[in-house]
């Protein structure tokens, strides 16, 4: 089963301005959401995960690795992370060349790399643009060709960083159902997030970082639940999760579909 | 007079097969507050480049139909003519930021000095705009030290110190996490209630239905329809045309709640409310 | 990321133009007129105003960063110019040259003069003022432009490159090590710092048009740069200075 361990770690940039004070966390094969308001420090966390910055005080231990042991390339192998921006990453003037770098660089042969990039691109519903220039795609899909890079590496565990941004409808229901078959292969997904209503509808766990803090964790209904607190870090709560207290509901609802049912259910 | 008159607006980008825009006919009557949705590449993007005249002078390639702003016919005009009676905000608050000025203050002025404006004027001007945005503090600072949120704000406070009659907005919240788009969605109201007519693109759709007078639905270029949050939303077919509608109409759908008087369903939670209230009260 | 200091001194009531002709006389002036004592009076000179510009502090840095050159210029002159005859001292198998050192002390006062005096003008001026007295004095704005963002772009980029790097050894690139590793990386590191360079100046240059750049409107300006009252004065005196130093040189 894939795990990473979290013990004790702080972090800062610049001595005597701590980014990330005392997290203590352990991530086991529940996909995770981490949420919170820009400067709360997520992306510095997800670094730190990745082995790109190294933890002041403690240590992280992905898949058994100690990140401050190891350089980054080769905890490639064990966790992705997929960037915000694809342009920060693409190169190659066509998109399978592109996808296969990664795995080539962790030491698949160039036929392994071929197909399981393929595979990815397959996966994000995008491999007849395998042979077209990345720039010539819209951005919303060379976002999905930067996260196929990713996948075909095969990693176990894969962090996403807003994934959701500039995606329209489709491209989200398409991401959600990725993710969702990747938690089944057993992977483990973990996302930085805004779009509070993807979050309730994927995500199994949910961390709420604020001021470097890690403030609730827990299933992400329970997490919910807490309104008070989540508007006080400035977050919103799930749109159907404002209904169902709108309606005068006590529990936390996390999908339309749930309200749904459970009216209908009260009705017939 | 209407402020903005679209008639079979089509067109088609240098070296592209299809149109982007297909044959897009309506009309914005002054201080509506106009919403724009699709899918991606519907031409939410174009149609927003084709009422600042960015289509078809900083584009080219293959146009037709009018598109006329407060009377003026955009193919006939200039850019800049045209800049101050619709300004653009686009998604990406680092690229709308000059660079060449270190002061929010001097960013904002930049467009007035380009005009010619007097020192006097530009003054009032920069200070009005400071204020409308909420962002008297932070006049001193250099734009490079702003958050995301700050630094759309200062984009769209540039914008409007040309004081333009329209402000079109692509996508303005799409990258800026939760409390940055409430801030830029809370100013687009105040502008709109200061008498600005608004035509934004957007994929939040609760957001937009909250404050939208009417919605343009469009795909593959074309114009599928044009009428308020209620009636579109409301529509059987949103899917096929890749666009979901309100969580709350969602609900209502599904269990049936309409309000009776218009035939449509509630778009807002204040409105799946007041339809609860009512239907207690009969 | 602009060397600009501020601070309130007579240096920096001085006109922007006033400045740049004082730098480009100052810093020449020694290689028109060959002579320590020109070299020693200008950088002087460039060093009262630094004291009484308040900036005299922030040049030392930039004297020490170019003092490995300087020195080894002083150095090298002082073993092998070829026109050395008298010996002065001695290290070991080594010798150390009069001429030579005399000369190389001249180009090293030549280099520390060339920083002082273009100091002078740097550390007193806002970058937008200097841009906009030459927009002023007729310099197209549409370059004044891109000298002034590109100042504040550059360091801005080293933020995407850190990303860009990032994104890459994510993806298993090793970018430290032996050389081949090194040009290994070179073009997963540089193709997306061009793409994205490319991308932002085009939705950068969009931004402008809706704010009226291309425009064929006179342009107005909010600040007003002084102008010194003394300034004319100031620039004659200078450029007669220059004349007779060049005049000097070819007749005497």
């Amino acid at each position: 089963m894939n795990e990473i361990k979290v013990e004790n770690i702080s972090f800062s940039y610049t001595d005597g301005q701590p980014v990330l004070s005392n997290i203590d966390v352990h991530f086991r094969q529940e996909s995770t959401a981490i949420i919170g308001q820009n400067g709360a420090g997520k992306t510095t966390f997800v670094k730190l995960l990745k082995g790109l910055l190294k933890p002041a005080t403690g240590n992280i231990y992905v898949n058994g690795m100690n990140t401050k042991e190891h350089t980054v390339a080769q905890l490639a192998k064990q966790i992705g992370l997929v960037f915000q921006n694809p342009n920060d990453q693409i190169f190659k003037h066509t998109v399978i060349e592109e996808v296969m770098f990664g795995p080539k660089n962790i030491g698949q042969s160039t036929e392994e790399a071929r197909q399981n990039s393929l595979l990815a691109l397959e996966k994000m519903g995008i491999v007849h643009e395998a042979d077209k220039n990345p720039y010539d795609l819209s951005l919303s899909d060379r976002k999905l060709v930067s996260i196929a890079s990713i996948l075909a590496m095969k990693p176990p565990i894969i962090i996403f960083d807003e994934p959701t941004m500039g995606q329209d409808y489709l491209g989200k229901e398409r991401l959600k159902k990725i993710m969702k078959d990747l938690r089944e292969e057993g992977v483990l997904v973990l996302s930085i997030i805004h779009d509070m209503d993807f979050v309730a509808e994927t995500f199994e766990r949910t961390i709420v970082m604020n001021q470097g803090q890690i403030v609730l964790d827990g299933p992400t209904r329970e997490v919910f639940s807490h309104e008070q607190l989540i508007r006080d870090v400035y977050l919103e709560l799930p749109h159907a999760t404002q209904l169902g207290k709108q309606l005068g509901l006590k529990q936390t609802f996390l999908t339309v579909d749930e309200l749904i049912n459970f009216n209908r259910k009260k009705q017939g | 007079m209407k402020k903005i008159i679209v008639e079979n607006l089509k067109y088609k980008y240098p070296e592209t097969d299809q149109l982007a825009l297909n044959d897009v006919s309506f009309e914005v009557e002054e201080g509506e507050v106009i919403g724009i949705v699709g899918q991606n590449s519907a031409g939410k993007s174009s149609l927003c480049l084709a009422l600042t005249g960015l289509i078809p002078h900083f584009f080219n390639g293959a146009y037709g139909g009018k598109v006329l702003i407060e009377g003026i016919e955009v193919k006939t005009s200039t850019i800049t003519d045209l800049s101050q009676k619709a300004g653009l905000v686009f998604d990406n608050p680092f690229t709308q930021m000059t660079a060449s000025k270190y002061t929010v203050y001097d960013e904002i002025a930049f467009g007035l000095e380009n005009m010619g404006v007097s020192r006097e004027d530009m003054i009032e001007r920069v200070d009005w705009s400071l204020k409308m945005m909420g962002i008297e503090n932070i006049k001193d600072k250099n734009p490079f030290d702003l958050s995301g949120g700050q630094m759309q704000r200062v984009a769209i406070a540039s914008v409007i110190a040309m004081r333009p009659g329209i402000l079109v907005l692509d996508e303005p919240t799409s990258q800026l996490d939760p409390q940055a788009s409430e801030e830029v969605f809370r100013v687009i109201q105040q502008l709109s209630q200061e008498g600005i007519t608004i035509v934004i693109a957007e994929h939040k759709m609760e957001k937009l239905s909250s404050f939208a007078d009417r919605i343009l639905l469009l795909y593959e270029g074309k114009q599928i329809d044009f009428d308020t949050p209620q009636k579109v939303f409301s529509r059987d077919d949103l899917h096929n045309y890749g666009v979901v509608p309100p969580i709350f109409t969602t609900y209502c759908k599904a269990m049936g709640m309409k309000n009776k008087k218009t035939n449509t369903y509630p778009v807002t939670l204040a409105q799946v409310s007041s339809l609860l209230g009512g239907e207690n009260n009969e | 990321m602009t060397l600009y200091v501020k601070q309130d001194s007579p240096i920096h009531e001085i006109d922007p133009i006033t400045k740049v002709i004082y730098a480009l006389v100052a810093a020449l002036l020694p290689y028109i007129l060959p002579s320590h004592t020109v070299a020693l009076t200008v950088l002087v000179i460039s060093i009262m105003l630094l004291v009484v510009g308040k900036v005299f502090r922030k040049i030392i840095p930039l004297i020490g960063l170019s003092l490995f050159l300087i020195v080894s210029l002083v150095i090298i002159q002082g073993i092998f110019r070829p026109d050395n005859v008298t010996p002065l001292f001695q290290f070991g198998p080594i010798i150390f040259y009069k001429e030579g050192l005399s000369y190389g002390l001249l180009l090293m006062l030549r280099v520390i003069n060339l920083l002082c005096a273009f100091g002078v003008l740097i550390l007193t001026t806002k970058p937008d003022d200097l841009i906009q007295s030459f927009i002023q004095k007729g310099m197209s704005p549409r370059i004044g432009y891109v000298i002034g963002s590109v100042l504040q772009l550059i360091p801005q980029m080293s933020a995407t490159i850190a990303t860009i790097k990032d994104a890459q050894r994510s993806r298993g690139l090793e970018t430290e090590g032996s050389l081949l590793v090194r040009v290994k990386a070179f073009l997963p590191l540089i193709g997306p710092v061009i793409m994205n360079s490319l991308i932002s100046t085009r939705e950068r240059s969009i931004a402008l048009e809706v704010r009226g750049f291309n425009t064929k409107q006179k342009k107005t300006f909010l600040h007003e740069v002084h102008t010194y009252k003394y300034a004319k004065v100031i620039q004659a005196v200078l450029i007669l200075i220059f004349i007779f130093a060049i005049l000097w040189r070819i007749f005497l």
